[in-house]
């Protein structure tokens, strides 16, 4: 997507916030969730997949991205100890999805393989109150004239409309039915492969959006209207090093138009998880200058990471 | 003379001029002249063991693990590669011998410390398979319905919350059939890739169904909380056993150590920080271990020369060095319905009795060599690790415990220590997936899961 956040933003009919919305950080505030104990074991998983993983000096990109998400989300399942409704989560990988709607008599579809998704039989709780989907109305969705909101989407003749998660991708009767959180893992090793950061958001943000309309869809049926209990969905996008955390919350299906409740996204963008990883010393003269090792190791990322998977049970 | 000796032995010993001689008084006075040894470069017997004594003296004075593990692989020649996942008849007898292993069929009884802690009430399990639970006696610290509560408390946790942990088998049973599910029935995936059935459901289904277990019992189990799971990891070994004359080649007609290589592929595998402890005390003699008249390439097994490596799944600086159980997912070319068409139904167990045997050798012994232990230093306490290699229908599991690295010409000669491998059969997990629903479930398989993955040292 050419402009990024702000395209996807007009596509979806959504307004976006800076950074997570008090719910999440209440669960990251609160000391009774004992976020800090995890920080070794944390140091530990970066180092497994930075450092040590692999025969060779250095693992590849392709290589430490999914064992450095493998290593959180075991992290983050080891919390389910404490609080046993973590058990009911299900991860999906090589998740199809496809959903369709209208936007201003522009058709738009958002399809395809979209990473990992997890799901939870129960869903995320409304983070926004009643007065801020309210306040949305009077919101102004930015264009960007003259460059036409469809740039840089591929135009397809779609002759069937496929609209929901649960024909085309998971069947009726399957109790984990609400999405939760979608994991992005960006592992591609040459830089032009991997979307930057931007995109990224971008990216996270229609795929998003496109799960929780079609919960919705399946949820309250195919016409447009504003919904009384908004659907959450959470989105977490990474190249091994950089996070993006995003929240989304889907107030109205009624997108043909460009006025009334808009949709809300929390952002919170480019946390770095730590700054470099030294796979052999760095030797100037035959004197060490920098030991192998993490440096610049940032535990609050965790914690978001942590908040965001824990969020809905807590 | 002492040029060509002084390269390897330090000089302040040979210079007999110098003063510091006499500050020795126990030398006696021949010492006059240098010891007599044999010549380092020279084509004869007793060079090539002096040459070898040497090698030997260097991966001994080793600096670090890394560096003992170079030089240990540090000369290439050609090797036997052994593959775990093999389709050779008999391949456990030979991996047998190659490894020094002797195989007890069933699985050992579990140590004391469990067993205290279900003290009469484990009837109708021990029954059926030999080891004992750790925790999953729920009525262990009720004394009142031992034997009444013993059939249903497996399936139904109407016990209170007693002071002893118990195991919910109803819950363990959900997780284990939602995750058959959603693999099976529930997601819609493309069909699968032609011969890649494996990678299609039985893969994606172990790796959902042990890292939801694993989530579920780290809170009887504080090893598994502090435990690393690797996805799809590399583990390799490089060892000699035996002799042979070189056939072909300029260096045809010389005498040569027999080498190996495995590296596996195990489909998941989870590593801990303490090691396991052990089964049967180090010198225990459990059986016979098969000897082979043939030369190994006789299995069929083919000779490469490449990397000798030594890996665990991670690299020596990782604080979980030590194997605490693999999973092995049988491929398409090993299905049990292509030895069924094929007349071979014995072979079918041979298949998962080869991969554990050799897949967990390789496994113990490289966790031993990052102990710094390699066959001139034999380990001093036993390695143990555990296996469940499965097609996704059957399971077998499998426990070994490494007893001795020794296996070269030299050091197998005085060494009574065999290594000991525990197996069971296949068992399928349940019947048949059908409607949404699983027919047939098997609980006994799913318990032997839970408590592979339940072992811990005794302290924890």
């Amino acid at each position: 997507l050419f402009q990024g956040v702000r395209q996807a933003q007009w596509l979806t009919k959504t307004k976006l916030v800076e950074g997570l919305p008090p719910p999440v950080l209440s669960i990251i505030d609160n000391p009774a969730h004992q976020l800090e104990d995890h920080e070794e074991g944390v140091k530990r998983a970066i180092s497994h997949a930075r450092l040590w993983d692999t025969t060779e000096v250095a693992p590849r990109r392709e290589h430490y991205c999914p064992v450095l998400f493998e290593d959180l989300i075991h992290l983050c399942r080891l919390m389910s100890v404490k609080y046993p409704s973590l058990t009911k989560r299900m991860l999906a990988r090589n998740y199809k999805i496809s959903a369709t709607w209208e936007r201003e008599s522009i058709l738009l579809q958002v399809r395809g393989l979209n990473g990992i998704l997890m799901n939870s039989m129960a869903p995320i709780p409304p983070v926004a109150s009643k007065e801020e989907i309210l306040a949305t109305e009077e919101h102004v969705l930015e264009t960007f004239y003259p460059i036409s909101p469809t740039i840089d989407l591929q135009e397809v003749n779609v002759y069937k409309e496929l609209n929901d998660t649960g024909k085309s991708s998971f069947r009726d009767g399957y109790p984990y039915s609400h999405p939760h959180t979608l994991f992005f893992l960006e592992s591609a090793n040459i830089r032009p492969n991997r979307f930057r950061p931007e995109q990224l958001r971008a990216k996270m943000l229609m795929f998003a959006f496109g799960n929780a309309l079609a919960k919705a869809k399946v949820l309250y049926g195919n016409d447009p209207k504003v919904l009384e209990q908004p659907i959450v969905v959470q989105s977490v996008g990474t190249d091994g090093q950089l996070f993006q955390f995003m929240v989304f919350q889907l107030n109205t299906t009624d997108l043909v138009s460009s006025d009334g409740i808009k949709n809300l996204v929390w952002i919170d963008s480019d946390q770095n998880l730590y700054e470099k990883a030294q796979c052999i010393p760095e030797v100037k003269k035959r004197v060490v200058m920098k030991p192998a090792g993490i440096y610049g190791f940032q535990p609050d990322t965790f914690k978001k990471f942590l908040a965001l998977y824990l969020h809905g049970t807590v | 003379m002492a040029a060509s000796r002084g390269r390897r032995l330090l000089w302040h010993g040979r210079c007999w001029f110098s003063q510091t001689e006499s500050g020795v008084p126990s030398q006696p006075p021949d010492s006059l002249y240098p010891p007599i040894v044999a010549s380092a470069t020279a084509k004869s017997k007793a060079a090539k063991r002096r040459r070898l004594e040497h090698f030997n003296q260097r991966v001994h004075a080793a600096a670090s693990i890394e560096e003992k593990l170079r030089l240990y692989g540090q000369l290439q020649r050609p090797k036997y590669m052994l593959y775990p996942q093999t389709f050779a008849l008999n391949a456990d007898r030979w991996y047998r011998s190659f490894t020094k292993t002797v195989f007890v069929p069933g699985l050992p009884p579990r140590a004391a410390a469990a067993a205290a802690k279900a003290p009469g009430a484990v009837a109708p399990e021990a029954a059926e398979t030999p080891a004992g639970a750790a925790g999953v006696a729920p009525e262990a610290a009720k004394a009142p319905e031992p034997g009444t509560a013993a059939p249903e408390a497996a399936k139904s946790p109407e016990v209170a919350a007693a002071a002893a942990p118990y195991l919910d088998m109803g819950e363990l049973r959900s997780l284990a059939c939602d995750a058959l599910l959603q693999e099976s029935f529930y997601q819609n995936k493309k069909r699968p890739f032609l011969y890649r059935d494996q990678d299609h459901t039985p893969g994606p289904f172990l790796t959902q169904l042990v890292s939801t277990l694993a989530a579920f019992l780290c809170g009887r189990n504080p090893l598994l909380a502090a435990s690393s799971l690797d996805l799809k990891p590399e583990v390799n070994y490089y060892w000699h056993h035996g002799e042979e004359v070189v056939v072909h080649g300029h260096r045809k007609g010389r005498v040569d150590p027999v080498r190996f290589q495995i590296d596996d592929n195990p489909h998941l595998q989870i590593r801990v920080p303490k090691q396991l402890p052990e089964i049967v005390p180090l010198e225990s003699d459990l059986g016979d271990v098969p000897v082979i008249d043939h030369k190994p390439s006789k299995l069929p097994l083919f000779k490469k020369q490449y990397e000798n490596k030594v890996y665990i799944g991670s690299k020596v600086a990782d604080p979980c060095c030590y194997g605490h159980t693999q999973f092995h997912l049988i491929p398409d070319k090993l299905k049990r319905e292509r030895f069924v068409r094929a007349n071979l139904e014995d072979q079918i167990e041979v298949v998962y009795r080869a991969n554990g045997i050799a897949s967990l050798f390789a496994w113990t012994a490289a966790q031993a060599m990052y102990q710094g232990f390699w066959n001139e230093a034999d380990v001093t306490r036993p390695f143990v690790s555990q296996a469940v290699v499965t097609d996704g229908k059957y399971f077998a599991f499998f426990c070994y415990q490494l007893n001795t690295l020794a296996l070269t010409v030299e050091t197998i000669q005085n060494n009574p220590r065999k290594n000991i491998c525990w197996g069971t059969d296949s068992k399928p997990l349940y019947d048949v997936v059908e409607d949404g629903s699983v027919k047939g479930f098997n609980d006994e398989v799913l318990l032997q899961l839970v408590r592979f993955l339940l072992n811990r040292p005794k302290e924890l």
